[in-house]
């Protein structure tokens, strides 16, 4: 019993940060303009690339965070989030290295400056997928 | 067994991937294709001044040239409404710190301090913020009457080299 109600509990987790990404790019993919201003204000990727990466980023959180909250895929849904996340953590680093004041354009519901804040931010869903991911790979591993 | 899965499931993330990159430059193809020649940046700030002009209409603002001689006359105050710490570590020599949550204090004394009638030039950090028009667009609905927002922010003062400092 208690297995179904960890089951459970690890479920509805996956839904809610699946919730959480389709959510961040509905609002990347509406605003697209202002998050390419935000793609650029990063000063690391040329001007073709951050074009391109302002137009597919809002997509990759828009599938996989809506397949996982349909529960299609949930494995690589969780695993595409976990690398998003993680490079994401290594841009805000070398961001705050270099001293940029910036928007992180990775605000949910306000803006948020590169810095302490958006870091835990991002740690907090890097270890939220990343987690979410190994249980579900070892739990399915260890049925076979 | 976990490689044979792993394997599995990355070859999964990279069709999903390929998946939202299709849907994205569809769906964003004037986007991608303005970055690939080059003028998104352009475009990014006629479509910033464009947005600007309509939520801040009624708001005067200044150019580098004409903030610094309004600086060189020595009669206008200038307003730096960035946080506090980065006024501390730089600002526009004579600047008082006013950013957007001290004017929500009711009979701020940095604000009751100052004649309504004196020209005031509020600036941000650069040219993408929008701080400097928010506060500027408060100070006059405060009664203000000689507010204006320098645009080209902090930055643009500082790589021209005009006078700044860290005293408050």
């Amino acid at each position: 019993m208690p297995k179904k109600r960890n089951w459970f509990l690890l479920r509805l987790l996956g839904v809610v940060l699946g919730g959480i990404f389709f959510y961040a790019g509905l609002q990347k993919h509406y605003h697209a303009y202002e998050f390419a201003e935000a793609v650029l204000a990063y000063q690391l990727a040329p001007m073709w690339l951050a074009g391109v990466v302002a137009a597919v980023l809002p997509w990759v959180e828009l599938i996989a965070g809506g397949l996982l909250v349909a529960g299609l895929k949930r494995r690589s849904c969780l695993l595409l989030l976990t690398l998003l996340t993680a490079s994401f953590l290594v841009i805000l680093v070398v961001t705050m290295a270099r001293g940029l004041k910036i928007d992180c354009g990775c605000g949910l519901f306000f803006q948020t400056e590169v810095g302490p804040v958006s870091m835990l931010q991002d740690t907090v869903l890097l270890v939220w997928a990343g987690g979410l991911y190994w249980w579900e790979l070892t739990a399915v591993s260890s049925k076979q | 067994m976990l490689r044979r899965f792993l394997k599995q499931d990355l070859v999964w993330a990279a069709f999903l991937l390929i998946l939202a990159a299709a849907f994205g430059l569809v769906k964003h193809w004037g986007l991608v294709n303005l970055s690939f020649q080059g003028k998104l940046a352009a475009h990014l700030e006629e479509v910033r001044a464009h947005r600007r002009q309509v939520q801040f209409q009624g708001v005067k603002t200044l150019k580098l040239a004409q903030a610094y001689e309004l600086f060189q006359q020595g009669q206008t105050l200038f307003i730096d409404a960035r946080k506090p710490q980065e006024y501390a570590e730089l600002h526009i020599q004579g600047a008082v710190n006013l950013p957007p949550e001290k004017l929500r204090e009711p009979d701020n004394p940095a604000l009751t301090s100052i004649d309504k009638a004196r020209r005031i030039v509020v600036y941000c950090g650069e040219a993408n913020c929008d701080v400097a028009l928010q506060v500027a667009e408060k100070l006059q609905s405060q009664g203000f009457t000689q507010v204006a927002a320098f645009l080209e922010g902090f930055k643009a003062w500082d790589e021209a080299g005009y006078p700044a400092d860290t005293s408050k």
